[in-house]
C-alpha cells in the first residue's frame, strides 16, 4: 500500500472538532487493523519547542533532546488517522495503554527529519479492544528513533488479536526515589505544547463529562516527568524505555517516583503520594 | 643515659555506654559534660575503681562549648575516681573516640601509664550555638572601647537581625560547602552503589542490634541514663518496605531526582558517650580483672577530597578508612580476610559500601592503594555483627568507644580471633585499629 504524506497538519481546533464528529462510529467486530501507513516527509527539530518542552516535564538542557520528545512530532499522525474512516474506533475515550520507545542515534535540534506512522496489532484486553500504532524517526533515510502506541478502545465486547502480554518485569523491589507535583494546568500547559488537548486533561469540568472526577495529567507527561529524573545528565546515543499507564494522575495532584536503578537502567513506578496505588509501570535502559 | 622499656601488649579490659538518644529527644537537656560523667562513673562502679588514680583519661567531643575546654578533666572530677587521674580532650570528628584509645595504648605501650581511659561523647540537642560573627566582632570592639564615644559607636552598629540570626552550628565540611550526607551521596554515585544495597545494610544493622539487645549483649557495656535502657534510633520491627518508603534526602545540591541516601540508610544526628578501660597486663592481672582483648595495630589516614589534580577528581570524603586499612594490613602481614570480626563505623549505608567495593576494585587498588591485587571481598556475614551506628545512632566522639568496647567483648566471648575496626571523619580521615585476643 501507499504511504499517504502528510504536508500539512490540520489545525489543534479542527482537530478537535474532527475528534469529536468521529464519535459516531460503531464498528462492531473488527477483525483486522486496516493498514495505513501516514508520513510527515520533513520536519526541522526546534529548539524552542524543546526547551519549552523541557520546561514541563524537567528534563535539563544538558539532557539534550529529551528521550521521549520526538513522541511530539508524531502526535499529528496519530490524530490523523484517530480522525480518519480508516480508524475503526473514535478518536474520543481511546485510552493511551502502554508506549515504549527505542532510540538508535541521539537527536538534536536542527536536525530535519521524516516522521512516519503505521498501523500495528490488534490485541485482546481485559478491558476491551487494543491496537498498536508504529512510530518512526527517520534521519536521512536511516531510523533513529522508534515507538510502539498501545491504545485501547475501552468496552469492546468481541476482541481480536492476542491476549495483551506486559513487557515489564513485576518487580516490587522499588523504593521511592523522589515526589513531585503534578499542578492544576499541567493538562493545559502540556496540551499547548503537544497539541494533545483532549478535553480530559483540560479542565475539570470538560474532564467530568467524559467521567472523570477532575482533569488528569496526560500519561505522556507523567511518564516524560519520570524520565527526567531517571536519565542522566548527559545526552545519550541510545536509550529505550517501556511503561504502562495504570491509573489517572488527577489534576491538581501529588505524585512520588519508585525505582530500582541499575548500573545502565531503572524499572520505576510512578505512585500516589500514598505509595500504594501506580499510575505507570515502566522500565528505562541505557 | 637511655632505658627502654620494651613495648607493652595493651588490654581493653571492658567498655561502658549510655544508650544513645536521637538528637532532641530523651537527652536533649543533657550536657556533653552530663553524658560522659554518667559513663565514666558507670565504668568506674563495673571495674570498681573507686579512688583510683589512673595513667590518663582521654576523650573528646566534636560539638563543644567553648566553656568546656577541658571537658574531660571536670567530668573526672565529677567521679569516684581520685581526683588525682589527669585528663585532656582530644578532637578528630568522628575518629575522636577511636583516636583517644590509641593514644591511650600507646601510653600503656610504651609504659608511660598503667592504665587508662578513652571516650568520648557528643551531644547535638544542646549543641553550642554561638553570637552572630558580627555581632560578635562589635561586642569585641566594644570591649575594646577606651571612652564612651567609642563605645556608642560600636553600639550603634548593633542590628535586631543579629540577634535573631545566630551562627549555628553545622555537620558539613567547610572546605567543600557539603554536609556530609551530601558527600556520601557523591560518593555513592561514584561508586554506583544501589539503593537497595542501602537499605538492606541498614535493615540488617537493624536486626542485628536488635538480637543483640535480646541476647542481653550490652547488658555489661551499659549504663542506663535519663530512664533509658536502649538505644531510642533502633526500630526492632524496621521493614525494607518501610526503608524503601523513605525518600532521598541529600541529593537536591548534588544530584536533583537521583539520590539514594535516605534518613534511613544515613546515621541521625545522636546523643551519647563511651569509654573503655584500657591497661597492662601487669596492671589487670594486679586488679584482678580479665583481658577482653589486645588492642595491636591503629592506622588514621587522609584523603585530598577538594583538590582536583590533573583532571582527575578528588577522594571522596569518608574514603580514608579504604587507605588506612590497606596501610595498617601490610604493617601487620594479615590480608583483609584474616578476620573473624568487621567493624565498620556505618556513617552511612552507603560508606560502608563504597569502602568494600573500593577493596574489591581492581583499578582503585592498583592506582590509588598501589597494590598488586585488589584486598578483596569480606565475608558479609562477619560485618557488625551486633548492629552498628545505622541502628545505635552515632553521637560523632562517642562512637570509637563503642565499637572497641563491642568488638572486645565479641572476641571475649569466641575466645580467640581478630577483628577490624574502621572508622570515617570529617575532614577526610579515616581511623582503623586492629583488636586480637
Amino acid at each position: 500500500m501507499k504511504t499517504q504524506e502528510i504536508i500539512e497538519t490540520p489545525s489543534l481546533a479542527a482537530t478537535f472538532f474532527r475528534a469529536l464528529g468521529t464519535g459516531g462510529k460503531r464498528p462492531g467486530l473488527v477483525k483486522t487493523l486496516p493498514k495505513v501507513e501516514l508520513a510527515i516527509p520533513s520536519v526541522t527539530l526546534d529548539a524552542q519547542h524543546i526547551a519549552r518542552y523541557a520546561a514541563l516535564t524537567g528534563f535539563s538542557a544538558s539532557q539534550g533532546v529529551p528521550l521521549i520528545y520526538p513522541q511530539m512530532l508524531t502526535f499529528p499522525l496519530v490524530t490523523a488517522y484517530m480522525c480518519s474512516p480508516e480508524c475503526p474506533w473514535p478518536a474520543m475515550g481511546t485510552v493511551h495503554l502502554a508506549n515504549s520507545i527505542e532510540q538508535y542515534k541521539s537527536l538534536r535540534a536542527g536536525d530535519t527529519v521524516r516522521v512516519e506512522m503505521g498501523t500495528g496489532q490488534l490485541f485482546t484486553h481485559e478491558k476491551g479492544q487494543g491496537f498498536t500504532l508504529d512510530l518512526r524517526i527517520l534521519r536521512d533515510g536511516e531510523l533513529v528513533w522508534s515507538a510502539t502506541q498501545s491504545l485501547l478502545r475501552v468496552g469492546v465486547k468481541e476482541t481480536a488479536g492476542q491476549p495483551f502480554a506486559s513487557q515489564l518485569a513485576l518487580d516490587t523491589s522499588l523504593s521511592c526515589q523522589t515526589e513531585f507535583t503534578a499542578p492544576a494546568d499541567i493538562g493545559r500547559r502540556y496540551g499547548a505544547v503537544s497539541g494533545d488537548r483532549n478535553p480530559i486533561h483540560l479542565t475539570a469540568i470538560t474532564a467530568k463529562l467524559f467521567g472523570f472526577k477532575r482533569a488528569i495529567a496526560h500519561g505522556m507527561w507523567t511518564k516524560a516527568r519520570a524520565l527526567s529524573y531517571l536519565l542522566p545528565a548527559d545526552p545519550l546515543e541510545r536509550a529505550s524505555t517501556a511503561v504502562e499507564f495504570k491509573t489517572p494522575l488527577l489534576l491538581p495532584g501529588r505524585a512520588a517516583l519508585w525505582t530500582e536503578r541499575s548500573s545502565n537502567g531503572a524499572q520505576f513506578e510512578v505512585r500516589d503520594k500514598t505509595g500504594m496505588r501506580p499510575h505507570l509501570r515502566g522500565q528505562l535502559s541505557y | 643515659m637511655t632505658s627502654t622499656t620494651p613495648i607493652r601488649r595493651v588490654a581493653i579490659l571492658g567498655g561502658n555506654r549510655i544508650p544513645f538518644a536521637r538528637s532532641n529527644t530523651v537527652y536533649s537537656q543533657a550536657s556533653n559534660q552530663e553524658m560522659l560523667t554518667a559513663t565514666l562513673q558507670g565504668l568506674v562502679d563495673r571495674f570498681n575503681l573507686h579512688g583510683e588514680r589512673l595513667g590518663d583519661v582521654v576523650a573528646g567531643a566534636v560539638m563543644k562549648h567553648s566553656r568546656d575546654f577541658n571537658l574531660v578533666r571536670a567530668s573526672v572530677l565529677s567521679t569516684t575516681l581520685a581526683r588525682e587521674t589527669p585528663a585532656f580532650d582530644i578532637q578528630q570528628a568522628c575518629g575522636t573516640g577511636l583516636e583517644a584509645a590509641m593514644i591511650v595504648a600507646n601510653k600503656i605501650a610504651l609504659g608511660h601509664i598503667e592504665s587508662g581511659i578513652a571516650g568520648g561523647v557528643d551531644t547535638t540537642s544542646d549543641a553550642p550555638i554561638a553570637l552572630n560573627e558580627k555581632l560578635r566582632k562589635i561586642l569585641l570592639d566594644l570591649s575594646r572601647a577606651k571612652n564612651g564615644a567609642q563605645r556608642l559607636a560600636a553600639a550603634m552598629r548593633i542590628r535586631p537581625s543579629m540577634l535573631v540570626k545566630p551562627a549555628l552550628p553545622r555537620n558539613g565540611e567547610p572546605r567543600t560547602g557539603f554536609s556530609m550526607g551530601e558527600h556520601a551521596e557523591i560518593m555513592a554515585r561514584e561508586w554506583a552503589i544501589p539503593r537497595e544495597a542501602q537499605d538492606e545494610l541498614a535493615l540488617k544493622s537493624h536486626q542485628n542490634l536488635a538480637k543483640a539487645y535480646e541476647q542481653g549483649f550490652f547488658t555489661d557495656l551499659m549504663t542506663p541514663f535519663k530512664g533509658v535502657t536502649k538505644d531510642n534510633n533502633l526500630r526492632a520491627d524496621l521493614t525494607i518496605e518501610k526503608l524503601r518508603s523513605l525518600k532521598p534526602v541529600f541529593d537536591k545540591k548534588v544530584a536533583p531526582g537521583q539520590g539514594t541516601l535516605t534518613a534511613g540508610n544515613s546515621t541521625p544526628l545522636t546523643d551519647g558517650a563511651s569509654a573503655v578501660l584500657l591497661a597492662s597486663e601487669e596492671w589487670a592481672a594486679a586488679h584482678k580483672l580479665p583481658v577482653q582483648a589486645y588492642i595491636t595495630f591503629s592506622e588514621v589516614a587522609a584523603v585530598d577530597f577538594f583538590g582536583k589534580k590533573e583532571g582527575q577528581n578528588s577522594e571522596g570524603l569518608l574514603m580514608a578508612p579504604a587507605y588506612a586499612v590497606p596501610r595498617m594490613l601490610a604493617r601487620a602481614g594479615l590480608t583483609l580476610q584474616d578476620f573473624d570480626y568487621y567493624e565498620i563505623h556505618e556513617a552511612f549505608a552507603a560508606q560502608v559500601l563504597c569502602t568494600l567495593n573500593a577493596w574489591q576494585d581492581k583499578v582503585f587498588c592498583k592506582n590509588q592503594l598501589g597494590l598488586s591485587k585488589p584486598l578483596g571481598k569480606i565475608d558479609m556475614s562477619k560485618l557488625n555483627v551486633n548492629g552498628s551506628s545505622l541502628a545505635a545512632g552515632h553521637p560523632f566522639a562517642a562512637t570509637g568507644g563503642r565499637l572497641v568496647a563491642t568488638l572486645a567483648k565479641m572476641l571475649a566471648q569466641k575466645g580467640s580471633g581478630r577483628g577490624l575496626i574502621s572508622i570515617c571523619a570529617a575532614g577526610g580521615q579515616g581511623v582503623v585499629a586492629i583488636i586480637e585476643r
